[in-house]
């Protein structure tokens, strides 16, 4: 069906402006990010472009410097004070070191399950796929009190000791996103003809060797979409963070710690914020392609 | 002959495995992934039933076996009652906006035209942002006094500045609703983009032929060939939306008063009070009611993930 030019025309109007309406939010994000306070705070009007870009909320909460030193730099006080724990280094690379972490453990763990799941046939086969299901939409809440009491039992609480704390929150994000990864990893799986295995395996591969040097190369892109969703979803995660930690902060809880009973610090919250959602952006470029699938799991396929 | 063939494969295998533990067998590689959502997923949600049989004294931090206590206390909170409510009532706001404005949209970028596929892969970018940091981006724009979108509405005369949209008890749930509705309505534009793409075109062409117009197309026949899809999307967002905390937690921690208070922020709300067995207890009643939903759409809908 061709439409006539004018409603053409039209359609690319309304079309580019809903679409600059979803990205509002987030250019206004990082406009914010760059402003003085000055800026940021006007009574009188709304600031948008007629102000002048400042790098120090970047400065204090990627490079960590103290918000007096900056000040005496530029020559003025306004707004000095408060501490230094705004300096979110630590909290970047503790995401980065969940995110990572998770993300391998999941892939790893993932890929062997819907390998079976996929390739061989056993009873209760489709009641295992349903439970895994299951175990997707459990609210995370549920198992927050029996966790936080099991870590603290087992000596695993990051106050108890670090290094376990991330074994922990790794571990719980590897666990949130092992249902998603082992559904869209089987309908990967799935797209290989059996006959692939079976070819194989008549030459004289071992089930084992089929599967590493047989089928996975041919669903390596699968699998890279796979640990990219799952990156992306231990990045943004928030309520087990919240609950399970401490002193390991993750970006999502990090942002929310700079509202204070005296206000908010919207630019350094908004430099974080910025700066938090950079990965995702990127990432999601990447795996255009199977991102239906990955949303719903593996049922619906572009 | 036979038993030679058999003792010499021994002699060469002297270890063999039992048949479920080598790789012919589901079993290995299905353990790994068995062993985690037992240990860290199955066995502390059993422990949740077990501690929501309790009743605990925040002061003595004691567990007192008593059944009945927390189930019966449910039952009678009024405070539970009014979070279901929310619960409910932001999940079908959400869920009916989202459905129907992923649809429309859908349809406006499903077009070979030079450009939409930038304003397609744009319009995924909301999905990527933290929800702690959409729930963020909205704070700063619903500000009483500085927000630009408080600020629009003022202008607009569409909200008075005495009563700034958070901080209000009548409307904070549009404020949350409006993060949720922002991030989430590009999964349903994705979803439904995906639909329309495997539409078959012969009814179409049929349906041209004998000179339907464009709104008879869609709802005789677009929308009756997308239902699946239209299942799914439901299905999977709707489950997600009745377990909503991040927006709430952080917008308006419930508030003002019990104004947001959803099950699972409630819950939250209970679990820092130190009473966890009731905390658990609500957690709980959340995923009885997600289960008992979802199966009874899944089979009156007669679809399956």
């Amino acid at each position: 069906m061709e439409q006539p030019v004018h409603l053409q025309r039209l359609r690319d109007i309304i079309a580019i402006l809903i679409v600059a309406l979803f990205m509002f939010p987030i250019a206004w994000w990082a406009l914010t990010s760059i402003k003085p306070m000055s800026a940021m705070f006007n009574k009188d009007k709304v600031v948008v472009f007629d102000f002048e870009p400042t790098s120090v909320n970047y400065r204090v909460v990627m490079l960590g410097q103290s918000r007096s030193e900056i000040a005496i730099e530029s020559g003025s006080t306004f707004g000095v004070g408060g501490s230094s724990s705004y300096d979110s280094r630590r909290t970047i690379l503790d995401s980065l070191l969940i995110a990572i972490g998770s993300t391998t453990l999941t892939t790893l763990i993932a890929m062997l399950a819907s390998y079976a799941l996929s390739r061989m046939s056993f009873r209760g086969r489709d009641s295992y796929l349903n439970w895994v299901l299951g175990q997707r939409f459990m609210p995370p809440i549920a198992i927050i009190v029996p966790l936080v009491t099991m870590y603290k039992t087992v000596g695993m609480r990051d106050t108890d000791n670090l290094y376990l704390g991330y074994v922990g929150l790794i571990l719980m994000h590897a666990l949130i996103n092992l249902p998603i990864a082992i559904l869209l990893m089987k309908s990967f799986f799935d797209d290989v003809p059996k006959d692939v295995d079976e070819a194989a395996m008549i030459d004289g591969a071992t089930r084992w060797q089929t599967f590493g040097k047989v089928v996975m190369p041919m669903v390596r892109g699968g699998m890279a979409a796979t640990a990219v969703l799952c990156f992306i979803f231990s990045w943004t995660e928030f309520l087990l963070s919240l609950f399970l930690t401490t002193t390991i902060r993750t970006v999502p809880v990090k942002i929310t710690t700079f509202v204070t009973s005296t206000g908010s610090e919207w630019g350094f919250i908004s430099a974080l914020g910025t700066a938090a959602i950079v990965p995702g952006f990127i990432f999601i470029l990447l795996v255009q392609k199977h991102l239906v699938r990955g949303l719903t799991l593996g049922s619906l396929k572009e | 002959m036979v038993v030679q063939a058999s003792n010499r494969q021994e002699t060469r295998k002297p270890f063999a495995l039992p048949r479920f533990l080598t790789a012919e067998h589901p079993f290995p590689w299905l353990l790994p992934a068995t062993a985690m959502m037992v240990i860290f997923g199955i066995y502390p949600l059993v422990y949740a039933i077990w501690l929501s049989l309790h009743k605990r004294n925040v002061v003595t931090r004691a567990n007192v076996f008593d059944p009945a206590y927390n189930w019966f206390k449910v039952l009678h909170d009024e405070r539970v009652w009014n979070a279901l409510g929310n619960t409910l009532l932001y999940t079908v706001i959400a869920l009916t906006i989202q459905l129907v404005l992923g649809l429309l949209i859908a349809l406006l970028l499903d077009s070979d035209r030079k450009g939409y596929s930038i304003l397609r892969a744009l319009m995924t970018l909301p999905l990527v942002v933290p929800p702690a940091v959409t729930a963020m981006m909205f704070l700063l724009m619903l500000d009483g006094s500085f927000g630009v979108l408080s600020r629009s509405l003022y202008a607009l005369n569409l909200l008075s500045p005495a009563k700034p949209i958070l901080a209000n008890s009548s409307t904070a749930l549009a404020g949350v609703l409006l993060a949720d509705i922002w991030q989430w309505t590009p999964f349903m534009v994705l979803i439904m983009m995906a639909g329309l793409r495997s539409l078959p075109k012969e009814p179409f062409e049929a349906a041209a032929i004998d000179g339907a117009t464009a709104i008879q197309a869609f709802f005789r026949l677009t929308l009756p060939l997308m239902s699946r899809v239209i299942a799914i999307a439901v299905l999977i967002r709707g489950i997600d939306l009745f377990r909503i905390f991040d927006y709430v937690k952080v917008m308006t921690d419930s508030g003002p008063g019990t104004a947001t208070e959803t099950l699972t922020s409630y819950s939250g709300r209970i679990y820092f009070t130190g009473e966890f067995t009731y905390a658990s207890t609500i957690a709980l009643l959340t995923l009885i009611i997600v289960i008992v939903v979802s199966t009874i759409f899944m089979k009156l809908f007669r679809v399956k993930l």
